[in-house]
This record gives structure tokens, sequence and C-alpha cells, in this order.
């Protein structure tokens, strides 16, 4: 069944084309790995999926409702759930009550204080930070900034989950830790876009590679068939002239 | 004496090192690529030449003279000028008013009528849209405004951070063409970004930079048939 | 309960029997001291408003005019603070559509609107000379303490004035209200990322400070009997609260705190020494505060 369906997806930031028409469709339970090189459009996309940025032209379907347009929170509450590959939590708060608003305001239940707080506790186990729970987020370094972003972004039960970059800026255990995220994501069963600088921590998860390039989809289909193909080359190496 | 010399560069933001232990040269005339992967370093290496970003360790020659640790307008006047990626154009200024302010050190200044008949001659586009708003033109004019507007200091090093960022097809030829009849008047251009396999046909010397350090080095024509180019740069 | 007990201490203060003139200083300063809690509501979600005066004054004005007509003062003191809810909620609906500098720009203009009102609207207004004759609030039978009359009862008006609007504020930081405000303030993205809707929440911050804020003004109302547009829609009552909770944090008493020092300092230190500069406290703690601001009301 499909999940989420894009078509047309234009934006353009003053004489700059960030997208030019990008259309796709991901099935439900499919694990994406979209690719590009710096400016080619990828957190541009991730913009739109969310509810950050209007697109100029096109529209967004989520499970076959027109989403176009609506503003985060609206998102949020239907299933879509971000990082950001600079994580920026709710610095003054402490971790805890960072994956609390997200437990908090994007579900209709848990409903008493006392499920809620429960529910944050469950995440912080998934991924490992109970031990920082008391803490403020401005004090947690890169990878722990990394976790709690995970956190955040599985706090309202996501149908549809945009992970950009999560093993970024990672020590090569942390990177193998990421790895070993994504695996335990795909067997949940969630649908997931994943930006990654280096396809290597997707190559066991990705059912699906989708390469942009400047703005527009360039390639789309089984790892195999898109890793070192022409369009791909040209994405990072620009064309041949 | 090489016009750029990097030795033993070491540079970073707080916390994060990025370069460890850079070294390259330009010599006068000639069109240097640094290529590599996000992340690898190129424009952290940019900045620090340009005096945006204090090195930690290691020298930055221009012509023989010291200038790491110097502040960027010293490091202008003395003949350094980098066009930073995004472009940095004053949108709300006219295409003239954009180049002169790109006159505004002394070695621009004393000669700025000559520079800008030597701008326009090399941007034919530019001349017909004098009094245009930076912030109408296309996107494409607006890379050709922010190179046209580096050259206004008449500089002896030009570095460009990914001047083709963005552009399409044409536009990334038509700005070839300008970079490499900039070359042929004898500028020196370090140039970094990710249209790899164009930076490496204009280059006369190219630098692979990977996780801040120089893992391959030679002409553009080595750079650009060498597997381990590929290897680093696709992910 | 620690603020319980505080509370009971300083209501038990007037039995030392202290000269009345201490007792009118302390009112005073317990009335700052709403004015800056209540600013904090605003502030712990990340507003900075710089016209509380707009709410100061619609409360006051509320109840006097409340009062001119017949209505009873405990009922002119709800009426002024619900006219004042009521102007903050509208404020904070434009307030969804700002930030920062705009916002702050568009709270002094309220002020200063509402302010040419009061001054133009004479029939209804006064006009410029305000109001006069508004009744004190008559002390309650079951409560031993005298309220409303004397120096006494002002001061226990005000008190109960202050752990109103403490009790509010205790309430908003520690419930769902306080959470979404708190996100708010440190990433309004990220928090409608997770499913926070900004608006309500900023309408909510600015209806509860305004009414706390009107409040004050009704009980000020009362108390002098008075009311002109140049006092209670002036700016010393929007910026004075912004002061003094900006010095006192961003923690539940922190601001009152602040504020009855801040103001107690001013007129006892300063004030005999040079009258004409009393207010300079205020300008070294603004100074200050905007030297070490980004440090200082970081932590919570």
């Amino acid at each position: 069944m499909t999940l989420l369906e894009a078509r047309g997806i234009s934006v353009a930031y003053g004489g700059l084309v960030a997208l030019g028409g990008v259309d796709f469709a991901i099935e439900e339970r499919q694990v994406i790995a979209l690719l590009g090189p710096n400016g080619s459009g990828k957190t541009t996309l991730f913009d739109v999926l969310s509810g950050l940025r209007r697109p100029a032209a096109g529209d967004v379907w989520l499970r076959g409702e027109r989403v176009t347009g609506l503003p985060p929170w609206q998102l949020a509450r239907r299933g879509v759930g971000r990082t950001f590959q600079i994580p920026e939590p709710f610095g003054a708060l402490s971790v805890r009550d960072n994956v609390l608003v997200g437990v908090t305001f994007q579900a209709r239940r848990p409903r008493t204080r006392a499920e809620r707080l429960r529910e944050v506790e469950r995440l912080l186990t998934i991924v490992g930070l109970t031990d920082r729970a008391g803490d403020a987020a401005a004090t947690l370094s890169l990878g722990e900034r990394k976790r709690l972003e995970l956190a955040l972004a599985l706090s309202g039960r996501p149908a549809l989950l945009l992970l950009d970059e999560l093993a970024s800026g990672l020590s090569p255990k942390g990177r193998e830790e990421v790895v070993r995220f994504y695996a335990r994501l795909r067997a949940h069963g969630l649908t997931i876009i994943a930006v990654e600088h280096s396809f290597a921590v997707l190559a066991e998860v990705a059912d699906r590679v989708l390469v942009l390039d400047r703005g527009t989809l360039v390639a789309d289909g089984p790892p195999a068939a898109v890793l070192d193909s022409p369009p791909l080359r040209t994405a990072y190496m620009g064309e041949e002239e | 004496m090489a016009r750029l010399t990097v030795e033993s560069l070491e540079a970073g933001y707080d916390g994060v090192q990025v370069l460890r232990g850079v070294a390259l040269e330009a010599r006068g005339g000639e069109f240097v690529a640094v290529v590599g992967p996000n992340g690898a370093g190129k424009s952290t290496l940019l900045k620090a030449v340009a005096g945006l970003l204090r090195p930690r360790a290691g020298a930055i020659r221009l012509d023989g003279e010291r200038i790491d640790g110097r502040s960027p307008w010293e490091i202008v006047a003395r003949g350094l000028t980098l066009i930073p990626e995004g472009r940095r154009l004053f949108g709300p200024l006219s295409v003239r008013e954009n180049l002169e302010l790109g006159a505004f050190v002394p070695r621009g200044g004393a000669v700025r009528e000559e520079t800008l008949r030597v701008v326009y001659r090399l941007f034919p586009v530019l001349d017909g849209k004098q009094r245009v708003l930076a912030q109408h033109l296309s996107g494409g004019e607006q890379q050709m405004l922010a190179l046209a507007r580096g050259l206004m200091t008449r500089p002896r090093l030009l570095c460009l951070d990914d001047p083709f960022l963005g552009l399409g097809r044409a536009v990334v030829d038509a700005f070839c063409d300008a970079l490499r009849a900039v070359r042929d008047e004898g500028l020196t251009i370090v140039a970094t970004g990710q249209h790899v396999r164009r930076l490496l046909r204009l280059a006369t010397r190219a630098y692979l930079l990977d996780e801040g350090r120089v893992i391959l080095s030679g002409t553009g024509a080595e750079l650009l048939a060498s597997e381990q180019l590929r290897r680093t740069l696709l992910p | 309960m620690k603020l319980a007990a505080v509370l009971l201490v300083l209501a038990v203060l007037p039995l030392l029997g202290p000269p009345a003139y201490y007792l009118y200083l302390f009112s005073t300063a317990y009335l700052f001291a709403t004015l800056a809690t209540a600013w904090n509501l605003l502030a712990y979600g990340g507003q900075v408003s710089f016209g509380q005066a707009a709410f100061f004054g619609l409360g006051a004005y509320g109840a006097a005019l409340a009062s001119l007509h017949g209505a009873s003062p405990w009922l002119t003191i709800t009426l002024g603070a619900a006219l004042a809810g009521a102007g903050g909620a509208a404020v904070g609906l434009a307030a969804g559509r700002l930030n920062g500098a705009a916002l702050a720009l568009a709270t002094l203009a309220t002020a200063e609107l509402l302010r040419g009102v009061a001054l133009n609207w004479t029939a209804l207004t006064g006009g410029g000379s305000g109001l006069v004759g508004i009744p004190s609030v008559p002390s309650l039978p079951a409560i031993p303490l005298e309220l409303g009359g004397g120096r006494v009862g002002a001061y226990h008006l005000s008190l109960a004035t202050l752990a109103a609007a403490l009790t509010l504020s205790a309430a908003v930081l520690r419930s769902r209200a306080g959470l979404a405000l708190a996100a708010l303030r440190e990433g309004e993205t990220r928090g409608t990322l997770l499913g926070l809707r900004p608006l309500p929440w900023k309408v909510l911050a600015f209806a509860l400070s305004g009414g706390a804020t009107g409040l004050a003004g009704a009980v000020y109302a009362h108390t002098l009997g008075a009311v002109e547009p140049d006092v209670v829609f002036g700016r010393f009552f929007s910026i004075a609260p912004l002061v003094m909770a900006t010095l006192g944090g961003r923690s539940l008493l922190g601001p009152a705190a602040a504020a009855v020092v801040l103001y107690l300092v001013s007129e006892l230190v300063f004030h005999p020494l040079a009258p004409a500069l009393h207010q300079l406290p205020y300008a070294f703690a603004l100074i200050a505060v905007t030297l070490v601001l980004p440090a200082w009301r970081r932590t919570p």
C-alpha cells in the first residue's frame, strides 16, 4: 500500500531552483536511501515532506490524503517524524522533557502524565539515553544529541521517518551503532527515507535508492542498479561536458 | 616561487578538527582544483586561506609572505580574493553597485574604471544589466556577478568555493568559458566544488581531499583517470 | 508549600506595627512583583512584551468604569482582569504571526494606542484627568485581616494579588502549558515538528499574562481611588516588569523577588540619596541584564 506520494514538487529560493518537479511514491515498510551531493535538494525535500516549506508547485499525499501545505504540527500528528542533520534540541529542557514534548503534543494517547512518562522512558531506553534523562539537552555531546534527535522523531509513533544524516560527524563506533539502529527501525516495520553521506551505512537496510541532482530526481531503483550508475556519477562528479 | 603555498595546515571549528595537515601549492597562472566529498574540508581550506578562519597550525604564504593569522581585509588588500559558496551578493543593490563595492580596496580603487571595462568585456551579460538589482538576476547571472565582483579587487589569486552550485548545465558551460578566459589572462585560481569533472578539466593542478588530508594530487587529467577519485567521491 | 509559607509570613508582617510608609512601599512592591510574574508568563514562552501597561490600564479602567457604574468592588476587579485577559488574547492572536522585535514593537504600540484612546475618549474615560472617586475594597467578613481600607488593608490586598499571580504562574509552569511554552521558547520549529501548535499556547500565555496584569491594575484603581491615562497606560508599567523579571530569571519566584528587591532598593536607598535619579537601579539592572542575558535567562 502506498504511504507517501509526491508529485511535481518544486521549490525555488531566489534565483535558485532547489527542487524542480520531483515525483515519487513510497510503499509502506520501504526503506529508501536518498542520495545526492550538497545542494541537490535533499533537505529541501525533507522540509516539504515535514511541512516546513510549502512547495511552489506540486502535491504530497499521505495515505491517500492530500497534505500539501499543511503546517508541520499537523503532519507530525499524521505520523511524519523527522531528524535534522545538525540536531537542535530544546537546550534548556532536560532530555526527558524534550521527549515529553514529542509524546505530549503529537498523539492523542497516552493520556495520563504517568503513561506519557513511561512512554518517554521507553524511547530513552531505545536510544540509550536513560542515564542522561535528567540533564539539560544543551549539555549533550554530538552523538547523544543525535540519539535524542532520533527519540524525538520516534516520539509520535511515526508512520514515516525522515532521517537526515544520523551517522555524520560520528566516530566509527558511533556509525556502527547507527547501522544497527537502522536495522532495528526496519525490523519494526517503519517506512524510512534516510539521507546518509555514505551509502555503506544504509547498505544493509535500503530497498531502494533515490538520487537527487540539482533538484531533480535522476535515479530511482534498487541499490545494485543505481550505485555507480551514470546519473549517480554525474550527480557527484558533474557532467562529462 | 609559488603564488600560494599551504604547509601542514590544521584548522577546524570549536571541538571539531577538519583539516589535518594539508599541503598544496598554486603557481602563477595555474588553475588549481581541490576536490573531495562532503565534509572533506574544501570550504574550510578556502576559509583559512582567505583569513575567515584562524588555522591551528601550519603556514599559508602568498608570494612567499605569511598571510595566516592576518585578517580577511589585509589578505584581500594583498591580492587574494575569495568568492564564497552561495555568492553573498548585495541583493537590493544594482549590478554596477555590487561591482563598485567589490573595488572597495586600495588595489581595486585606483583603476576601477579600467577594471570595470575588463569585467564587462568578460561578462557581456552584466554590461547589459548594469542597473538591474542583483536579486532580480537569474542564478547564473548572480554567479557571474559574484565572480566579476571578485575580479574588481584585481586579485593575484582568486579562490572560488563551489562556483557551480545550483546552476543549470548551460549556465555551467558559460561559466566555465568565463573561468577559462580569466585563467588564460594569467590570473591564478584555486577552485573547489562538486562539479569535479568540470573543475578537473580546467585544472592544471589538482588535489583530492578526504577527511582533512590530501590523498591524491596530480594534473587534472591524472586525477580524472584515477580509480581512487571515483571511490572517494561516490557515496 | 514554600511559597505558601513565604506568603503567610508576609501576611502577618503588619502585626509588627511598621510605619505606614513601609506598608505603602511593600504594597507597591507586591504590585510590581505581580506585574513581573505576569510578564514572566510570556517570557517563559519566549515572548517579549514591551507593552504590559496596555493590560494594566485595561484592568484599571475596566474596574474603575464598572465601579463608577455601581458594580461592587469584587465584581469590578474580576471584570477588569477579564477585560485585560481578553485584550491579552487579542494581542496573542497577532503574536501568532510576530516574533522577537516585531512582537515587542506591537506590544509597545498597543499600550500607546490604548493610552491615546483613554486620553481622547473623554465621554467614557474622563480624558487626560482620568476618573476619580473609585471606592476602596471593603473588608470581607470571613477574613479577620483588614483588606481594602487603610494602609494595612492595601497591603493585604496587594499581597493577595501577588499570591493569585504566583499561584496562576505555578499552575501554568507545572502543566502541559508550561511544557508547551518552554518548548516554543527553546525551539519553535522543532516544536511544531513534534505536533506542537504554537498559536493556542501563545494566545493562552498572553491572555493569562494580560489577566494577571489587569488584576493588578484593577486593585491599583481601587487602592488609589483614581486612574489616569498617562499613569496606568504609561511606559513605566511596561518597562518596570520587563527589567524586574529579566533580572529575576525564568523561575517561578525569581521575577517577583527581583521586583521587590529592585523596587525597595530604588525607593529606600536611591530615593533618599538622589530623588531625581531614583530610577537609576532600573537602568543599571537593564544594562546588567542585557550584558549577561543569554547565559542568565538560559538557566531554567
